[in-house]
């Protein structure tokens, strides 16, 4: 498996520490998460992923990996720490954990192997183990059923060595360790069965095979595997033969942390069509201009007048002097009505003491928003002559609202009835009755809708002639 | 006389409290200076006005109308080099008046008791009293000073500022005295419309049409235009009834038709007279029902400015085409433009052209309106030329010549600058630099022609006056994505790779073949690094973060439209019910006290007066439906859009999310977008990948094939996630008017509204969004580790989609895990998409 750096290698990290806990490694958890986050990151923060190890390099650490026959492993080590720079450790040890994914794989030769474990490990054994990004990878080698025994028991060697102790396996050839390797059962049994834990992965990107496939370019027919095809240095080569060092280079100067996992397609969302409209089309402007207030300084004497009249005309009739007074002036001035203190809660006094005003001023209110409120005030107040007069006479010049109409014509009915006194239901009857042919004979209401209650109204008072009048008019509209 | 408090009101009214004569004299005084100062100002001598009006200041100081008058004068006399400080000013004098009208207010509650007597004693013979008793004081009045601050906010482009100005103006229009209610219900048109507000359109629409031309015979319904050119004045005649209604009444007593105080007085009540009673009125010949604007009211109007009637009726017509192009009436409009068209007659009326050739440009007509456009030309100035050559541009996008509509942008932008620098400053210059929105147009022409880093420019800089339409964060975010599809920008979490790379390392038997893919041929930038990769520093940073700022914005605005739709219903369904039908009904009437009128005198009989009134039912009803039907089929075209860029935007955001690597969001956004009613089927597509990548990302890659189900309904067949049809359906209906008012007597004229959404990339064709179903389906085996299925899978993918890198990668993949590398190789060799490159090169490369 090949490593991934991101959050989910974090994830990975804990769960190696939690394995080295386990197998009785000693770990102290010192260094925040932060700072190991700083320590991985940082090859990446200014390169891109692909890149890796330059092709020289690849040279000098393939030199280093063969010289396990020889050269001691500490030698080995310490000679990888001066020919890298601390910048490239990462790298190379990231080609080296490449190199070593799989047990079987016959590129690396097993004190190869061994090397590039101790390389691994040496690498960053300055620091803190868990501060090695590659430790579960360690982990998961010594852990690994396939390989080889003794390359199992080198890197458990190796994890449990310190910086200090237990460094003296390090200090022969990797060759002679392999020759001299035998470890007791019952050692294998401590470290070897344990069950590792799955590490939590990202399906899309853990479950990821190498981006290498091979690609033997061998005669027909011949084994790819045969050692003939083996270049040897001096003889000239023959089809089908291939250096296995320059294979190993271009591995790893060409291998991608990436694994291939499946692709999945994320399609790019379309881009929405223009709207309608959304281009934007460009009209000559009306002008607009800024206005001068001819409200300054202007006369108000006469709105003054105005208001101080109607307030009067609150309280009792205005001689006609002052009531025409007060009528030129509204006509004179449409706004007028709007500045004389007037207010749906006064309208029943105006009413009372100067219906002519009142007719005048509902008129010039009939836009206004307040026209409503009015309306309901007039509609709910106390029925008298004025009142009906004025709603008589508004009918002529507005059109008021057929509800209005309704309920007025049902308080006026309902009066009636409740008045006691004969002769004062006598006159309101008589009234209702020519206010309501009034009403219909100029098509104000539509008959049909109060037919029902109007001519229960004039049965009961058939005795009076206007109520007569009013039945045989609805039966001939009938 | 006065009270004390009240003299104190006076203080900062009239300076002069100290003796009442003096001020009488003052007031006259003052009202002669200020019509002087009136007439300078309107003949624009700003100089002398402006001494005069300082002459007033000394009388009265701190007068807020004085005040006002002088800041405007002031501001006009520099060319309103600085309308945001103007505009404070105004503030400053409308927060006056309105606390110095509390403060009267306040007085007038407390002095009530007082002034019961001592206004009956001052009668009629002391007018210049100036104890102002109501809260409604026309001194402190400050409709003009509202006005005038939404003028220049409209001058400035900010229309939403404007329009709350000039609606709360609206709801106590009545008040107001009539010129300025004329030009507030203009101005508030205007900003309506330019707002797309339709509704508030409309209102002000058929308000106009009740106020200021309800006395004058003739409606729209009717072609009319005869009588709009009879000028309002002659309603004079038929208004002055209206005021002898009264002495008519008197003398109805004495005609045998007024029965009831006959009646009355047979029943021997005289005693009781019922003078009033006199109005009870049987015949129905008194039947006279005014206009509520006398002439009066018209002529108030006339001397204060220059708006004829003739020229209002013109105007209120083009006004009406505007609303209905911006409904989408074409029908209605053609009409309305027809009579404008009559009206304006003989006259240079560039907008009534410019109208009509955006009537033509909406139908489809692009060469008729250019035609127009053209014959409008004839008359070039500066501020107009920059949008002639921005309309025409429009139509050149629209035919589907993006490069040359990029030209036409250009071209007047730099026309429109060239304005700014030439002319002297104004108001109305300001109004006239429309570059921003220009620059909005050269947004959508270069986002086209795939420019991402143009475009977002433009866009963020007409972001200015457009920052509250959901529309324009989506383009942004578009720019972004369309950075990244064209590997200019680079996410963290890459999704497309452009091609597979093989290297061949080694040789003979050790020969191996490496895998390359990514989106990037290292030219990459990182998220939200501000590379120098692209050079200039003016490049916007675009980035995956910026392209989720602007879509979440996006949505923001497009959930707040919908709460405020959703708050506002019930109060304009309340107010539909309640005040329209009132209104409307008494629209209908007061129309018809004029024509009524008018049959009465010529013919005499109630029977025309009862056909009059029939007819202009008719008539008015007609008006009154076009425009509430508009409104509503515009509502219902702008829920459907909404409901589009709704479905963008969650889609675009889905795909963010998960380019920026937070699965657990883009799911959920993905979840929304499937959830919206009415959701197009290709967004349901779009949303069912999104959110099945997301549920891989997840590990939950069972639950990611339960969402890939809905395509293989019976579990074997995959069948298409959508179907051409539905691609066709989703661009926008277009109005198919054309054909039809051609009447194939020009059948030259060959729609191509369509041609630009034929060159923009909108949708895969559905055997591709089936291929890369399957593929993702593989993809989805894959994980799961039935690699049988995945196969079968990919086959099918292969089938649609041959040159997919993705597929082949999982085809290969399946082949390793399946241990098979001879096929995977044989596979690697057939792929087109596949380039070999040899391993030499690799090591030569790095050496």
């Amino acid at each position: 498996m090949v490593f991934r750096l991101d959050r989910e290698y974090l994830l990975l990290l804990h769960f190696s520490l939690g394995i080295m806990v386990f197998l009785g490694i000693k770990t102290v958890i010192t260094p925040p998460v932060a700072y190991k986050l700083q320590i991985i990151r940082s090859p990446f923060s200014d390169s891109d992923s692909l890149k890796m190890l330059g092709f020289e390099d690849c040279g000098k650490l393939l030199r280093l990996l063969s010289a396990g026959e020889d050269k001691t492993v500490e030698e080995i080590v310490a000679e990888f720490n001066s020919k890298f720079p601390r910048s490239l450790h990462f790298y190379a040890c990231s080609a080296l954990d490449f190199l070593t994914t799989d047990p079987k794989e016959k590129f690396l030769n097993p004190s190869q192997r061994l090397i590039a474990f101790a390389i691994i490990h040496q690498a960053y054994s300055s620091q803190h183990p868990s501060s090695n990004p590659f430790i579960s990878k360690l982990v998961g080698a010594a852990c690994d059923d396939v390989a080889e025994k003794c390359e199992r028991a080198f890197v458990l060697l190796l994890l449990s060595s310190t910086s200090v102790n237990g460094r003296e396996f390090l200090k022969q050839s990797a060759a002679d360790y392999i020759s001299n390797f035998d470890l007791s059962s019952q050692l294998q049994q401590q470290y070897c069965v344990k069950v590792q834990t799955e590490p939590c992965k990202s399906l899309l990107k853990d479950n990821t095979v190498k981006n290498i496939v091979p690609d033997p370019d061998v005669p027909l027919g011949c084994d790819s595997n045969s050692s003939e095809f083996d270049a040897e240095p001096g003889v000239t080569s023959k089809i089908g033969s291939g250096s296995r060092e320059e294979t190993l280079v271009g591995l790893m100067s060409s291998l991608s942390l990436d694994g291939l996992g499946p692709q999945w397609i994320r399609p790019l969302p379309p881009r929405l069509p223009v709207m309608d409209g959304e281009l934007l089309w460009l009209n000559p402007d009306m002008n607009h201009e800024l206005l001068w207030d001819y409200g300054m300084c202007a006369d108000t004497s006469r709105a003054v007048a105005v208001r101080d009249l109607i307030s009067k005309a609150l309280k009792g009739p205005l001689v006609p002097v002052q009531q025409e007074q007060v009528l030129v002036e509204l006509a004179n001035d449409p706004k007028l009505v709007y500045h004389c203190g007037l207010s749906p809660k006064k309208l029943p006094d105006l009413v009372e003491n100067n219906p002519m005003i009142a007719v005048e001023v509902l008129i010039k209110l009939v836009n206004s928003s307040e026209i409503k409120e009015y309306f309901t005030v007039l509609v709910n107040m106390e029925m008298s002559l004025h009142s009906m007069e004025v709603v008589n006479r508004l009918t002529t010049t507005i059109e008021l609202p057929t509800m209005f109409l309704h309920t007025y014509i049902s308080n006026c009915i309902s009066a009636c009835q409740g008045i006691k006194d004969r002769y004062m239901q006598n006159r309101l009857v008589r009234l209702v009755c020519v206010f309501l042919q009034s009403l219909i004979r100029n098509k104000i209401i539509n008959v049909n809708d109060i037919f029902l209650e109007v001519q229960s109204f004039c049965i009961e008072f058939s005795r009076i002639r206007e109520a007569a009048g009013l039945f045989r008019l609805l039966k001939t509209l009938d | 006389m006065d009270s004390p408090s009240a003299s104190v009101a006076l203080n900062t009214r009239d300076g002069s409290p100290s003796a009442a004569v003096g001020e009488d004299d003052g007031a006259l005084f003052a009202e002669g200076l200020a019509k002087e100062a009136a007439v300078l100002f309107q003949s624009g001598k700003f100089a002398d006005c402006l001494k005069i009006l300082n002459q007033i200041l000394q009388q009265k100081e701190n007068d807020p109308k004085v005040c006002h008058n002088v800041a405007i004068v002031e501001s006009l006399q520099d060319g309103c080099s600085d309308p945001r400080r103007l505009i404070k000013a105004l503030e400053k004098i409308k927060e006056q008046s309105e606390e110095l009208a509390c403060a009267s207010g306040e007085q007038e509650v407390s002095s009530n008791n007082g002034s019961e007597h001592t206004s009956s004693i001052r009668g009629n013979n002391t007018p210049r009293h100036p104890i102002s008793s109501i809260v409604y004081n026309d001194e402190l009045d400050t409709s003009v000073a509202t006005f005038n601050i939404a003028v220049i906010w409209y001058h400035l482009h900010e229309y939403a500022r404007s329009f709350s100005y000039l609606d709360t103006l609206y709801q106590t229009i009545e008040p107001i005295d009539e010129g300025t209610a004329l030009r507030i219900c203009l101005l508030l048109l205007d900003v309506a419309l330019l707002s797309h507000n339709a509704s508030r359109s409309s209102d002000v629409i058929s308000y106009i049409e009740r106020i200021f031309f309800a006395s004058s015979p003739g409606n729209q319904a009717d072609n009319g235009s005869s009588a709009h050119q009879q000028p309002l004045l002659v309603s004079k005649s038929t208004s002055l009834p209206n005021n002898l209604t009264l002495h008519d009444g008197s003398h109805h007593d004495s005609t045998p038709n007024d029965s009831l105080t006959r009646t009355l007085s047979e029943e021997a009540l005289e005693d009781e007279p019922l003078p009033v009673l006199s109005s009870l009125d049987i015949s129905g010949q008194n039947l006279q029902r005014p206009g509520i604007v006398s002439a009066n009211d018209l002529q108030r109007i006339q001397p204060e400015g220059s708006i004829s009637t003739a020229d209002l009726r013109l105007k209120l017509h083009l006004y009406k085409v505007r609303f209905l192009l911006l409904t989408r009436n074409l029908k209605a409009a053609k009409r309305e433009v027809k009579m404008a068209m009559n009206l304006a007659r003989g006259k240079d009326y560039p907008l009534a052209l410019y109208l009509k050739s955006q009537l033509e440009y909406a139908r489809g007509n692009h060469r008729k309106a250019i035609k127009l456009l053209m014959a409008s030309s004839n008359s070039i100035e500066m501020g107009i030329s920059s949008m002639y050559y921005n309309d025409l541009g429009c139509i050149y996008y629209r035919l589907g010549k993006q490069h040359t509509s990029g030209v036409l942008f250009s071209k007047a932008l730099s026309n429109s600058s060239a304005v700014r620098k030439e002319k002297s400053p104004n108001l109305l210059t300001l109004s006239q630099d429309k570059s921003l929105l220009i620059t909005y147009n050269c947004g959508i022409q270069s986002l086209a022609c795939g420019r991402p880093f143009h475009a977002a420019r433009c866009f963020q800089m007409a972001s200015l006056i457009f920052y509250n339409r959901p529309l324009l964060w989506l383009r942004i975010a578009e720019c972004c994505l369309m950075a990244l599809d064209k590997g200019l920008i680079k996410s963290s979490s890459a999704s497309a790779i452009s091609e597979v790379g093989v290297n061949v390392i080694g040789k003979g038997k050790w020969r191996q073949l490496a895998l390359r893919y990514g989106p990037s041929n290292g030219h990459g930038i990182y998220v939200g690094i501000n590379s120098s990769v692209k050079g200039d520093g003016r490049q916007p940073d675009l980035s995956m973060a910026l392209a989720w700022q602007s879509l979440v914005n996006a949505l923001y605005l497009l959930d707040s439209s919908e709460v405020f739709k959703a708050d506002k219903a019930p109060v304009s369904e309340e107010k539909g019910l309640g005040e329209a039908p009132l209104s409307q009904s008494s629209n209908l009437k007061n129309a018809t006290g004029g024509d009524s009128k008018a049959a009465t005198v010529a013919s005499g009989s109630c029977q025309a007066n009862a056909n009059g009134e029939a007819k202009e039912h008719k008539g008015g009803q007609n008006l009154a439906g076009t425009l509430a039907n508009s409104v509503l089929d515009y509502e219902h075209i702008r829920m459907k859009e909404n409901l589009m860029i709704r479905q963008a935007v969650l889609a675009d955001l889905a795909f963010v999310e998960l380019a920026l690597g937070d699965p657990l969001k883009a799911l959920s956004t993905a979840r929304s977008l499937l959830e919206l009613p009415d959701c197009s089927k290709m967004y349901i597509f779009l949303g069912t990948i999104y959110a099945a990548e997301a549920l891989c990302l997840l590990n939950r890659p069972n639950e990611a094939a339960e969402h890939l189900l809905v395509y293989m309904p019976d579990g074997n067949n995959v069948k298409l996630p959508y179907s051409q049809e539905d691609c066709e359906n989703w661009t926008v209906e277009k109005v198919s008017d054309t054909e039809e008012s051609n009447g194939g007597t020009t059948p030259v004229v060959t729609p191509l509204s369509t041609a630009d959404e034929s060159l923009a990339p909108v949708f895969s064709s559905p055997e591709e969004a089936r291929g890369l179903f399957c593929a993702n389906f593989a993809a989805n085996f894959a994980l799961l580790g039935d690699f049988e299925q995945a196969q079968r899978f990919l086959t099918m993918a292969f089938s649609d989609i041959p040159n997919s890198p993705q597929a082949i990668l999982t085809a290969i993949y399946v082949d390793i895990k399946c241990g098979d590398t001879h096929d995977a190789l044989v596979k690697l060799r057939q792929h087109r998409g596949v380039r070999f490159v040899p391993g030499n090169l690799t090591l030569n490369g790095s050496c």
